[in-house]
């Protein structure tokens, strides 16, 4: 297992590396944590011709917070930003996220950026870009651009970048006043890749009818999957058992046909979206009315 | 590179994993390899303070970086006080993982003093043990504590 | 026949020794500080001068004929040195030894390969990075053959043939009948049979295999480095392999992460092997790396497919049990899994006196990786039939599981006691073990809890299980399929420098049961000296005095026979000396708390050391004709071993012991998904020579069945593919997933053994597994279902609850 012949250049501008990577279309890997992309090199899966590590490009490893965005360069540690007292006081859903990826070993060399740009269907940060409207902000050879979570994952470890694009930041809005949230999944083992999760934010009108929700799951699809449906059966609704369980079993219902593979079948992993919804909307709606 | 505080230069193949260099340039052998792949925590080595796997981390990776070994815990022939408390709770069977179980511990305990159990099985949970069981692991990580804060 | 006819003692008080420090405590290892600074030499740590790196290209097919195999392109790469073919494999080497004979081949694919892993081609490059660059320009004409993955359809008429010239798949048939079984199951009041499936799972030590090995035309020798756990046996089987005198081949085993039998290596070896004699005789190294492990190494075992019976009496009273056994072997017999369905033999009716039973076995061959020993070397698996068939005879019978098994069990006044299946039971007391196990449990209160939980719609279990372990393997234990031979050697050689300090020397290498400090704290309480002045070292098959190592549960008695031994041998010498000095006979000289003295003349008495010091140093001191070497070896055997009959009935393991294990579970009905809440421990493993090692044995153990009741599996589609290839698939359980447990111990010591002590390194092995599956059923007993095939993966007990809501419907 050891990774077979490659170039490697470690720029230290954007535009340098955009360079190297429209150089290199189609060739060229871009390197930012590697707990990914390393193992795929060790056992020969994938095989780039040039790696562009972007650790030498300055200007992309910060966290700003404030009340309405958590803003994170994509270059950060995923465990810098799990460790982030602002963060932990602002976006505690965003923080229980990244809690829930892999084990500290992997988030101290991850990063926010690789996990998102990688997009495995079954990992939490995509699943809480787009439950959250992330933006997504890019940099290619065109200049900068920026991407609604919405529009960034577009199937099985594919995104909207282009293969001459790098992404620099992406910012998560915090959620809004008297709004509970919730992810839960079951993986095989604590910090395995998720069977299924759900992401669930719901809010509360005074009366104590949810007002607002939002509901993605991952681990079900080759991305991670919104179930706007199930979130038009929630408004306006009592926040009770039962309506859970009628919103699980339309977002379920919804899925496209999800993955089968040695841990779970398709049938399977569609269950456990229904059961987990059911659960999540349930831990987010008592947040909800805790907060 | 500076590992365990001595400076390394070296021209390496960009494919050479960080843990190869380690064993192979440096001749660090107490670093050791158990699957290549970032699952089992055997290569953890500190990057820079932050506990990481070597075996998914290229030498490249680490150019300029400050990194600690298992070489790099004892003070010549006194044990740290994370090895004495594996030594006196059986908190290792063969060894092999053991070196990334302490590096772990060791980063959890410059982070702080007090550490929760929660804490504790975080950072364990990275590492695979085949021996154990844990429970001395546990046990070590809890007298560790102990004796680092009475030393 | 006892262990005092060799001097050696059976239990502690009978150490010359009237305060030992050591034995029966829980001592700080030896083998630590090393470990635990990285300086423990490993043998991926040892470089050699010009030293080459091999790589191995594995078949990606489950069966296939080898058409070509082209190795021009690879040989031209730069750095490459060597490559080997299944055409080198034919002209240097013969195809291994088989248990069962006749299953084997060479260490590269010479016709056809049969399953996906088998090695077809090798290179010798400057480093593995080179090698495996090289791979990709090696060349393999294949023609694909359909390949036979499932033991069942291995059985029918036209299926592929993994060895055509054998006829048929069936590697072994046979029937063992101990006792009236017909007539207990037409007699019984009750039946209770079902069909159990155990899936694929192995032993995966943190470390893989590794090996360094020389061949030196000139001297027409083999010298092979590695992490081999038994270094004697591998030894011979390549003096076999490669038509060497056995004393032309020398084995140096280095310290190894871990073992748990899963520690084979032989293709490698001699892959190695022959690349160094094509490279001219530099040394090759090869370190398996994991997915090589997982597809080609020895990390699978038990892959069974059971259907079994108990008979009872209106009482609960079992009085015959059945199984039928279709093992699956997979594509050869050489990694000597064949073992492990011979090994229930030995405790097949658990802790249970049951008068007749059965074993109707069938090894099978099909395309899969050739199966290999696992920690427990086969009884897990036989032990969760047969605790499951008791808790289901106890559901129809109306009884509490505890109660149940109170009436079957063996009585302690009944041992020494031979089981049907014929191996004899040393000491135990297991109700003794069951009532501390329901004690600290608050078995009633659990029981309460349990029903109060259940009309809350959780789903709570308790496994409650009683094994047997049995411990000091003998090869008479495994005639049945073909490994001939009684008794298994484990020597040491004690000595006794100028300076009056103490070495051991052994055959065999570090491996994590921290045997090197239990010899060490037997010698140092056999002389009495500080734990510090014993070192323990290990040298290589030449060297060595015959022995075998680790493995079934055998080393901490033997190695402690073998120190004991050497010492009591050392100790006459000494005394024969000393004899001298003193101007009496030796029946008048005797070792007492480190001083060699005349008996009852506390005045007459000399440092043991002053005696060495004599020998070495002072021969004109010596009487005539006296040894003047203060060292002494001893080479240990289980006394008392017996061949076995026709029916495999002998005296085989030499000691019994036993433990209840209590679990509660949860089940999560609506994810599948199974929670360990807590975890009790009775165990009695007679005399614990070092406490804190059987413990670490124990969790350990009990980590390892947490992975096969719940996680570990080595799944192949229908083809022969393998599709758990990786850590990420093979699921090694982590510590969220091992429950932390609460353990006592109990002391039954054995009456054969010396100082009493158990086998006890597979204990927990054996029973934690069918501890978890039972709790699992007893929680979806008000579901009226029953799972039945491990692991108990959330999608196979998804399915299963599935199904019983189908049927509710």
């Amino acid at each position: 297992m050891k990774p077979p012949v490659f170039d490697y250049a470690a720029p230290v501008s954007l535009a340098e590396a955009t360079d190297l990577l429209v150089r290199h279309e189609g060739d060229a890997k871009v390197l930012s944590g590697g707990q990914s992309l390393v193992p795929l090199l060790n056992m020969r899966l994938a095989r780039p011709a040039i790696l562009v590590d972007l650790a030498r490009i300055p200007d992309l490893d910060w966290v700003r917070a404030d009340d309405e965005t958590v803003a994170i360069g994509a270059m950060t540690r995923q465990r810098t930003v799990e460790l982030s007292r602002e963060v932990q006081a602002r976006h505690p859903l965003l923080h229980a996220g990244l809690q829930l990826i892999a084990h500290p070993q992997n988030r101290n060399q991850g990063t926010v950026g690789g996990s998102l740009a990688h997009a495995d269907p079954a990992a939490e940060l995509p699943a809480l870009a787009l439950a959250l409207d992330a933006t997504f902000d890019a940099v290619g050879p065109g200049g900068a651009r920026s991407v609604a979570a919405a529009d960034f994952f577009l199937t099985y470890l594919t995104t909207a970048l282009a293969p001459t694009e790098i992404l620099t930041a992406v910012r998560f809005p915090t959620l809004a006043r008297r709004t509970g949230w919730s992810i839960i999944e079951v993986a095989r083992r604590h910090g395995d890749f998720a069977l299924a999760g759900v992401v669930a934010s719901v809010g509360l009108a005074t009366d104590g009818a949810i007002d607002r929700a939002r509901l993605v799951l991952f681990g079900v699809g080759a991305t991670p999957v919104r179930a706007a449906a199930a979130e038009g059966l929630l408004v306006g609704q009592r926040a009770e058992a039962a309506v859970f369980a009628r919103a699980g079993a339309r977002a379920a219902g919804d899925l496209e046909e999800p993955l089968t593979d040695v841990h779970a079948s398709a049938d399977y992993r569609r269950d456990l979206a229904r059961v987990l919804v059911g659960r999540a909307l349930a831990e987010a709606a008592a947040r909800a009315r805790a907060a | 590179m500076t590992v365990n505080g001595e400076r390394h230069e070296a021209d390496v193949e960009p494919r050479t994993t960080l843990v190869d260099f380690l064993r192979g340039t440096l001749g660090l052998t107490g670093t050791h390899v158990g699957c290549e792949h970032g699952v089992c925590g055997a290569c953890t080595v500190l990057w820079n303070g932050k506990a990481v796997r070597s075996c998914i981390m290229l030498a490249v990776q680490a150019d300029g970086a400050e990194l600690k070994t298992v070489e790099g815990l004892a003070d010549g022939p006194t044990l740290h006080p994370i090895q004495r408390a594996f030594l006196e709770k059986h908190g290792l069977q063969c060894g092999f993982c053991t070196p990334g179980f302490m590096i772990s511990v060791y980063e959890l305990l410059s982070r702080t003093s007090t550490p929760t159990d929660e804490e504790i099985t975080d950072t364990l949970g990275g590492h695979i043990c085949r021996c154990t069981g844990y429970q001395s692991i546990v046990e070590a990580v809890h007298v560790a504590v102990e004796k680092m804060r009475t030393k | 026949m006892s262990e005092r006819d060799t001097g050696i003692p059976t239990s502690v008080a009978e150490l010359p020794n009237s305060e030992p420090r050591y034995v029966g405590r829980p001592i700080d290892r030896l083998e630590d500080p090393a470990l635990l600074t990285g300086r423990t030499q490993f043998i991926d740590d040892l470089v050699l001068p010009r030293m080459l790196h091999c790589a191995i290209l594995r078949s990606p097919h489950a069966h296939a004929t080898i058409v070509s195999v082209d190795t021009s392109e690879a040989e031209k790469l730069p750095g490459v040195v060597a490559v080997v073919t299944g055409e080198d494999a034919k002209r240097w080497s013969n195809p291994v030894m088989t248990v069962p004979p006749g299953w084997g081949t060479h260490c590269l694919a010479t016709d056809k390969a049969r399953f996906v892993g088998e090695p077809v081609a090798a290179v010798a490059a400057v480093s593995r990075y080179v090698a495996e660059d090289a791979l990709e320009l090696i060349a393999v004409e294949y023609e694909p053959l359909p390949a036979v993955a499932d033991a069942r359809k291995a059985l029918d008429v036209g299926s592929p043939l993994v060895f055509e010239q054998n006829g048929d798949n069936v590697m072994l048939r046979k029937l063992f009948t101990w006792g009236d079984v017909d007539g207990a199951f037409a007699g019984a009041t009750h039946v209770v049979q079902r069909e159990f499936r155990w899936n694929r799972l192995g032993a995966n030590p943190l470390e893989t295999f590794g090996v360094v090995s020389q061949w030196d035309e000139l001297e027409g020798t083999l010298t092979c480095r590695g992490s081999f756990q038994a270094q004697h046996h591998f030894a011979m089987a390549r003096a076999m392999v490669f038509n060497l005198p056995l004393n032309k081949v020398r084995f140096i085993a280095h310290p190894h992460g871990g073992s748990f039998g899963g520690k084979g290596g032989a293709r490698g070896t001699d892959i190695t092997a022959l690349l160094s004699r094509k490279a001219g005789g530099r040394p090759v190294k090869w370190i398996e790396d994991r997915m090589e492990y997982l597809a080609g190494g020895a990390s699978q075992a038990w892959d069974r497919h059971y259907d079994a019976a108990v008979a009872l009496d209106a009482q609960g009273k079992v009085l015959g049990f059945r199984v039928r056994l279709l093992d699956d072997l997979g594509a050869t017999a050489e990694g000597w899994g064949a073992v492990s369905a011979a090994k229930p033999l030995t405790s097949f009716t658990g802790c249970y006196a049951i008068p007749a039973a059965q074993y109707d076995l069938t090894i099978v061959a099909t395309n899969k990786l050739p199966g290999s020993p696992y920690r427990g070397m086969g009884p897990p698996p036989h032990n969760w039939v047969l605790e499951q068939l008791m808790d289901l005879a106890a559901r129809e019978l109306a009884l509490d599981p505890a109660e149940i098994r109170r009436r079957n069990f063996i009585p302690p006044d009944a041992f020494p006691y031979t089981i049907a299946s014929g191996n004899e039971y040393d000491s135990g007391d297991y109700a003794a073990a069951l009532e501390t196990a329901l004690a600290m449990a608050d078995y009633p209160a659990l029981r309460a809890e349990q029903a109060r939980l259940r009309a809350e719609g959780r789903y709570l279990g308790i496994g409650l299980v009683n094994t047997i372990e049995p411990g000091v393997f003998d090869w008479n234990a495994y005639a049945i399929v073909g490994q001939p031979g009684t008794g298994v050697p484990e020597g040491a050689t004690v000595g006794i420098d100028l300076f009056g300090k103490l070495t051991i020397k052994v055959g065999f290498a570090l491996e994590g049961q921290g045997q090197y400090t239990v010899a060490a704290q037997v010698l140092a309480d056999w002389f009495k000296v500080d734990i510090a002045d014993v070192r323990v070292i290990a040298l290589d098959t030449l060297a060595a005095p015959p022995h075998f190592g680790p493995g079934g549960s055998r080393l901490g008695v033997a190695i402690t026979g073998a120190v004991l031994g050497a010492a009591r041998r050392l100790t006459d010498k000494l005394v024969a000396v000393a004899a001298g000095l003193f101007r009496t006979t030796p029946e008048h000289v005797e070792l007492r708390d480190g001083r060699i003295g005349v008996k009852g003349m506390p005045e007459a008495s000399m440092p043991f050391q002053e005696v060495a010091q004599t020998m070495l140093a002072r021969s004109d001191l010596l009487p005539p004709g006296v040894d003047p070497n203060p060292e002494a070896t001893y080479v240990w055997t289980a006394p008392g071993r017996t061949p076995a009959d026709d029916q495999g009935r002998a005296k085989s393991y030499l000691t019994a012991a036993n433990a209840c294990h209590l679990v509660l579970v949860e089940v999560d009905v609506e994810t599948a998904q199974v929670h360990i809440r807590k975890y009790w421990i009775a165990d009695d493993c007679g005399t614990r020579l070092n406490p804190a090692n059987v413990e670490g044995q124990t969790q350990g153990g009990v980590a390892q069945g947490v992975g096969a009741a719940l996680l570990e599996e080595a799944v192949y589609d229908e083809d022969g593919q393998l599709r758990t290839s990786t850590f990420m698939d093979y699921l090694l359980p982590t510590i969220y997933e091992v429950p932390m447990t609460e353990k006592r111990a109990l002391c039954t010591p054995s009456p054969f053994t010396p100082l009493g002590a158990k086998g006890c390194g597979e204990g927990a092995m054996h029973t934690t597994p069918a501890a978890i599956l039972c709790a699992i059923n007893d929680a979806l007993v008000p579901l009226g279902l029953e799972l039945r095939e491990v692991p108990a993966s959330p999608q196979r007990l998804w399915t299963l609850l599935q199904q019983g809501k189908a049927a509710r419907r």
